[in-house]
């Protein structure tokens, strides 16, 4: 009974092997998220700093492109040190880097063609941005199964929904400073705290 | 030397079994997209048909192309899905249930983006025209990523030259044309290309059987 082979000659201790390397890795591909939690982080502070610059600051044309290049070096630099410390990867957390980084080229194309096209200030423009974070959130959720970045991702979504009927300059900044604290910093937060927690019972697994 | 023992107690032979396994899986994984590619030649006709009639008959009922074409189209997919999942033979793997986790994610995102935007009259804007060909290119370049699908991230990058394109062009003609290219033709074509390489591959199988 421990054994019996199934229709197409898979053995019964196959399909459990299967299943316990499914299972690794989806909890390495959600440990790989929590390691990256601090990308939140930084992105939603990067853009309080952004919009707080282009209200309150000079030059304000130049606050968007300016923390934006910021954002990305820092991003570039840190990802490719914890590389070169060698972290571990699986099929599962290189489909959440795709995820991630089709959702990068998608938004920088899309942002860079509306800013020079001068379609920058419609609604279906600031929803779409959100709508690209939410999908690449929602994705990443279901691949991990993981129930707090779904939600993420409907707080995206929501907030997307809501800025086709709030479209006043100070809705948008209201609405977009909400995403950027509940989607990218709390989570972020939650994710680093995940990994910090994972690191302290490595460690006293060790002693 | 055949079987050294790897840095983590793993042996080569496990390794190697790990490797074809992956290998395996990424290959349904094409398959299943390829079983699923008749989606795609679906949505690119209700496109074609929802735009002629738009375009042809604007006094015919023309507001209404896209809201009746769109719901006839999400009921067809899902009673073709429901046939589908019914029908002897039909199984998945990990990378076929993650493919199907981009384009389920992408279909909920559309449908709330399209919905909220026809709602709320910001339909007519290039930039939601450009952010739905956006979020099918992200759709595509992620599930070639995961089946390492050279041809599909071909399509991801034609559905983002399109949607930049209606952004430079700022024309509704512009649009039109280019939203014909990416729905119909493009959308159309790799949804034939997929099938067929899908039935290539099955026969294949058949004939290796």
């Amino acid at each position: 009974m421990t054994n019996q082979e199934t229709d197409n000659g898979t053995t019964r201790d196959d399909l459990l092997q299967r299943v316990a390397l499914m299972e690794t890795m989806i909890a390495e591909g959600r440990k790989s998220t929590a390691r990256y939690g601090w990308i939140f982080v930084m992105w939603g502070l990067i853009y309080f700093v952004a919009m707080g610059w282009a209200v309150f600051l000079p030059f304000k044309d130049w606050a968007w492109p300016v923390c934006v290049t910021v954002g990305v070096l820092v991003g570039i630099v840190r990802v490719r040190r914890k590389r070169a410390h060698g972290a571990a990867e699986n099929q599962r957390s290189r489909s959440i880097e795709a995820v991630w980084q089709a959702m990068c080229v998608a938004i920088i194309l899309y942002v860079i063609a509306a800013a020079v096209s001068g379609h920058g200030n419609q609604s279906a423009y600031y929803a779409a941005v959100f709508f690209f974070v939410g999908l690449a959130h929602g994705i990443s959720a279901r691949i991990l199964r993981w129930g707090v970045q779904g939600l993420v991702a409907f707080i995206w979504w929501g907030c997307g929904i809501a800025l086709f009927f709030f479209n006043t300059r100070n809705e948008v900044l209201f609405i977009f400073l909400a995403a950027a604290f509940f989607g990218m910093i709390l989570f972020g937060l939650y994710a680093m705290m995940l990994e910090r927690r994972r690191a302290a019972a490595l460690v006293q697994h060790h002693a | 030397m055949t079987n050294p023992e790897a840095d983590n107690g793993k042996s080569r032979d496990e390794l190697v079994q790990r490797l074809e396994l992956m290998e395996a899986m990424i290959a349904e994984g094409r398959q299943y997209t390829g079983r699923n590619s008749w989606i795609f030649v679906l949505w690119g006709v209700v496109d074609l048909i929802a735009l002629s009639w738009q375009h042809y008959s604007p006094h015919f009922g023309g507001p209404w192309a896209w809201p009746i074409c769109l719901p006839v189209g999400a009921v067809l997919t899902v009673a073709g899905k429901v046939i589908q999942l019914r029908s002897p033979g039909y199984s998945k793997n990990a990378e076929c249930n993650r493919v199907m986790s981009v384009w389920g994610m992408m279909g909920l995102a559309m449908g709330i983006y399209v919905a909220s935007a026809m709602l709320t009259h910001f339909d007519w804007q290039f930039s939601y025209m450009a952010a739905i060909l956006m979020m099918m290119g992200m759709a595509h370049a992620i599930s070639a990523a995961i089946l390492r699908w050279p041809m599909q991230g071909l399509a991801a990058a034609v559905y983002w030259a399109g949607g930049v394109a209606i952004l430079a062009f700022n024309s509704g003609r512009a649009t039109n044309v280019i939203w014909l290219i990416e729905m119909g033709v493009v959308m159309i074509v790799f949804g034939l290309y997929a099938t067929r390489a899908e039935q290539t591959c099955s026969g294949r199988k058949g004939a290796r059987a």
